[in-house]
C-alpha cells in the first residue's frame, strides 16, 4: 500500500519539523486560569457530594488572584523590558495584553464573589459555574494576547462556548435554555463567519501572522484587492456579533434577560472585553494601511449601535432587558475608539472597557439580589421604593447607574470622555455629536430607574409608573427618537419570545421578597461602586495606566 | 485547474453515491404505500388514543458524550503518534497534559451519574423548594406538573 504523495510530504515536512521555543512565563496567567477550572472540576468530582460552593467560589477567587498578580509581573516585565512576541510569533506580550489580562482577572474575581450567593440561593449545585467563568476567562485572555487570527480564533471559541452553557446553567428557567440556545446558534454562525474572513484574508496575504499582514500590505500595493477587503468584513461582522454592535445585536436582548444575572454581568464584561481586545489589536495595529477602507464602515457600525441602544432601550420595561440595550450603546462606545484608530483611540478604548466591565458587573449584581428567587422580579416596578427598602442597594445601583450615564465625579464620565476626545482628535467630530447626544437618551432611561427606587412605594399597580409622567409613550415625546418606526417592532418581538415561557410567573408584592445583601454580593457590588467612584474622582492612575497599555504594532 | 481535478470527482462520486441510494432504495424497497394505521407506534394491538411520550432517559445524552469525549481524544492523539518521534519528549508531556485534561472531564461526568444504570442505589433527599412552578416543565400535550409516564425506563 503506497501512501499517496500529499502523506509522504507531510512526513518529510514533519520529519524537519522544528518545536518552538515555548516560553511558558509569557502565557503563565492563562495556564493558571485553565489549571485552575481542571483542579476544581477534578476535586470536586472525586467528592462523594458536591462541593460546597463556598470552596469553589475561594479557590476561584485565588486563582483569579494568581491570575492577576502574574498579569501584573507581566506588566511590570513590559515596562521594563519592552513588547515581545513568543512561541514563534502566536503570542504577544505588550502593554495592551497585559492589561487585558488584569481587566480579565479582576471581572472573574468580582463575578465569582458576587455569583456565590446567587448559586446558593438557586440551589445550583456543583462547581459548574465557577469553572466556566475561568475557562471562559482564560478564552478573553487569549484574545488580548493573540498575535494570530488562528489564535485570535482559538481564543474566541474558547471565550464563547464557555458562555453559550452559561446562559443555560438555570436548568429550571425555560428563558435560561432558550437564551442559551439562540446565543448558541448565533454564536456559532457568526465563529463561521469569522473563520471565513480569516481564509479569505489569509488567501490575499499568505500569512494569519497579525504583524506578517502589516509587513506585507507595506511591501505590497495591492491592485485586486477585492478578496482582503471582504476578508476584513467578514472579520468586523464576526467581532461585531461577539461586541454586539448593530446590527449584529439581535441576540443580546434576548440572552441577557434569559441568562442567570450573574451570568449575565460576566457575560456582559467579557465577551466585550475579550471581543473588543482582539478587534481593535486586528484592525489597528494589523489593517492599520487600509484604514481608509475600514473606517468608514467602523463610523457607520459605531453611528447606529450608540442611537440604536440609547432609543430601544427608552421603551424597554424589563432591567435585564433594557440593561441589554445599555450595554449595546456601549459598545458604541468602545466602536468610536476604534475608529479613531490610533494610539489615543486604543487607550480610550482600553480604559472604557475596563470602566464599563465594573460597571456592569456591579449593576447586574444589585440586579440579581432585586430579582429575588427564581430571578423573576425584573420588571422597572420591582425597582419601586427600593431606596426606602434596602437603602445601601438603592444607593450603590443609583451610583453606577449614574456612572453608566456619564455623569461627572464618576469614571463613566472621564471613559466617555476620553473616547469622544479621540474621535474628535481623528476628525470624526460628526461621531462625536452623535455619541453625546446618544450619551444624554442613554441618560433618561439610567436616571428613570434611579427616580423610581425613591418613589414612594405601595401603588404596586402597572399604572402607577404612568403617574409619575415616566411612562413609555412619554419618554418618547421627551427624548426624540430618530427611529420611530423601528423600536415598537422591536419590543413586540422581544415580547413575543417570551410567549412560550409556562404562565407561571407570579410577580408577588413588592417587600414580600428577600432582598437582603448577601455579604458576597455586598463586597463585589462594593468594590465596583469604589472603582466606579474612586478612579471617577481621581481619574490619572487609571488612564496613565491605559495610556501606556500599547499595541507592540502601533499605529 | 488540475489540483481542483480531485474535488471535482469527489463531488461527482458524492453525487452518484446519493443518487444511487435514492434509486436503489426505491428499486429494492417494499413498494407499501404508508397509512396512518402503518406508522402509528405498536402498543399491543390496542389503537393509541394519546400520543406516546417523546422523551428517552437523559442518560443516553450522558453517553454520548463519553463518546465524544473519547473520540476527540483519539482524534488529537493519532497525528500526534505519526510524529511522534520527532515531537520528542516535548510532545510527549503536552499529551500527557492533554489526556489529564479529558480525563478530568471524564470524571466530571463519572460522578454525575453518567455511568450509574439501574435503579437508583440510595434516595436523594428531594429539594423542598421546588414546586411546579419553579420545575420547569414543558412537555408537549401534557399540562406542567403531571408526571410523565414513559420517561422512567431508566
Amino acid at each position: 500500500m503506497s501512501a499517496p504523495p500529499g502523506i509522504t510530504e507531510l512526513a518529510a515536512a514533519a520529519a524537519k519539523l522544528a518545536i518552538p521555543h515555548i516560553d511558558y512565563l509569557s502565557v503563565l496567567p492563562i495556564m493558571v486560569m485553565l489549571g485552575g477550572a481542571v483542579v476544581i472540576l477534578g476535586w470536586s468530582s472525586l467528592l462523594r457530594r458536591p462541593m460546597d460552593s463556598g470552596w469553589v467560589t475561594s479557590l476561584t477567587v485565588l486563582t483569579a488572584s494568581a491570575t492577576l498578580i502574574l498579569s501584573l509581573f507581566q506588566w511590570g516585565a513590559v515596562l521594563a523590558h519592552g513588547a515581545h512576541t513568543h512561541i514563534d510569533g502566536a503570542i504577544v506580550q505588550d502593554g495592551f495584553s497585559a492589561f487585558v489580562s488584569v481587566l480579565v482577572s479582576c471581572i472573574v474575581l468580582v463575578s465569582a464573589v458576587i455569583a456565590d450567593s446567587w448559586l446558593r440561593r438557586e440551589g445550583v449545585d456543583g462547581p459548574e459555574f465557577q469553572v466556566l467563568l475561568l475557562l471562559s476567562a482564560a478564552g478573553a485572555m487569549t484574545m488580548g494576547v493573540a498575535n494570530d487570527l488562528i489564535v485570535v480564533f482559538l481564543g474566541l471559541e474558547l471565550l464563547s462556548i464557555p458562555l453559550y452553557v452559561l446562559a443555560a446553567l438555570n436548568a429550571r428557567r425555560a428563558e435560561s435554555g432558550e437564551a442559551a440556545l439562540k446565543y448558541f446558534v448565533l454564536g456559532g454562525f457568526s465563529s463561521a463567519i469569522f473563520v471565513y474572513g480569516i481564509a479569505l484574508v489569509y488567501g490575499a496575504t499568505g500569512t494569519t501572522d497579525l504583524p506578517q499582514i502589516a509587513d506585507y500590505l507595506a511591501r505590497n500595493v495591492l491592485l485586486h484587492d477585492g478578496l482582503l477587503l471582504a476578508g476584513l468584513a467578514l472579520l468586523l461582522v464576526g467581532f461585531g456579533f461577539k461586541v454586539a454592535a448593530v446590527p449584529f445585536h439581535l441576540w443580546a436582548p434576548d440572552v441577557y434577560q434569559g441568562s442567570p444575572t450573574p451570568a449575565t454581568g460576566f457575560m456582559a464584561a467579557v465577551a466585550k472585553v475579550g471581543g473588543f481586545a482582539a478587534l481593535l489589536r486586528v484592525f489597528v495595529s494589523s489593517f492599520h494601511l487600509l484604514q481608509n477602507d475600514w473606517r468608514p464602515p467602523v463610523w457607520v457600525l459605531a453611528c447606529i449601535t450608540l442611537v440604536f441602544g440609547a432609543v430601544v432601550a427608552l421603551w424597554q420595561r424589563d432591567v435585564k432587558r433594557m440593561l441589554a440595550y445599555s450595554s449595546i450603546n456601549h459598545a458604541g462606545f468602545v466602536l468610536l475608539g476604534l475608529q479613531a484608530a490610533s494610539n489615543r483611540g486604543v487607550a480610550a478604548s482600553l480604559y472604557y472597557l475596563f470602566v464599563y466591565s465594573f460597571m456592569v458587573i456591579g449593576t447586574f449584581g444589585v440586579v440579581s439580589v432585586v430579582g429575588g428567587r427564581g430571578d423573576r422580579r425584573h420588571s422597572l416596578e420591582a425597582y419601586r421604593g427600593l431606596g426606602a427598602r434596602q437603602p445601601w442597594l438603592a444607593g450603590a445601583l443609583t451610583i453606577l447607574l449614574l456612572a453608566q450615564a456619564g455623569v461627572p465625579f464618576t469614571t463613566g464620565f472621564v471613559a466617555k470622555l476620553e473616547v469622544i476626545s479621540a474621535a474628535v482628535h481623528a476628525g470624526s467630530t460628526d461621531l462625536a455629536v452623535v455619541a453625546m447626544v446618544s450619551a444624554a437618551v442613554a441618560a433618561f432611561f439610567y436616571l428613570r430607574v434611579a427616580v423610581l427606587m425613591y418613589a414612594p412605594s405601595g401603588a404596586g399597580s402597572e399604572h402607577a409608573l404612568d403617574g409619575l409622567g415616566i411612562d413609555p409613550a412619554g419618554a418618547t415625546g421627551s427624548s426624540g427618537p430618530s427611529m420611530p418606526a423601528e423600536a415598537p417592532v422591536l419590543v413586540a418581538r422581544g415580547e413575543a419570545g417570551s410567549v412560550g415561557v409556562p404562565a407561571t410567573v407570579v410577580s408577588p408584592a413588592p417587600g414580600a421578597v428577600d432582598e437582603t445583601i448577601p455579604a458576597g454580593v455586598a463586597f463585589g457590588v462594593g468594590l465596583c461602586v469604589a472603582v466606579t467612584v474612586v478612579f471617577g474622582i481621581w481619574p490619572e492612575t487609571l488612564t496613565s495606566f491605559a495610556q501606556h497599555a500599547t499595541l507592540l504594532l502601533r499605529p | 485547474m488540475g489540483e481542483y481535478l480531485p474535488i471535482l470527482v469527489l463531488i461527482v462520486l458524492g453525487l452518484l453515491f446519493a443518487g444511487l441510494s435514492f434509486a436503489a432504495s426505491a428499486l429494492l424497497g417494499p413498494r407499501r404505500r404508508p397509512t396512518s394505521a402503518k406508522v402509528a407506534p405498536y402498543e399491543c394491538g390496542i389503537v393509541p388514543d394519546v400520543e406516546p411520550p417523546q422523551r428517552f432517559p437523559v442518560r443516553f445524552y450522558l453517553v454520548a458524550m463519553i463518546f465524544i469525549i473519547f473520540d476527540i481524544e483519539i482524534v488529537f492523539l493519532y497525528p500526534w503518534a505519526v510524529i511522534f518521534r520527532q515531537l520528542q519528549t516535548f510532545g510527549l508531556v503536552e499529551v500527557l497534559v492533554f489526556a489529564v485534561v479529558v480525563f478530568v472531564t471524564f470524571l466530571y461526568l463519572v460522578s454525575n451519574g453518567a455511568l450509574d444504570w439501574g435503579p437508583a442505589k440510595r434516595l436523594e433527599r428531594a429539594d423542598t423548594k421546588r414546586t411546579t412552578s419553579s420545575t420547569v416543565s414543558r412537555v408537549p400535550g401534557g399540562p406542567p406538573g403531571e408526571p410523565s409516564s414513559g420517561h422512567e425506563a431508566a
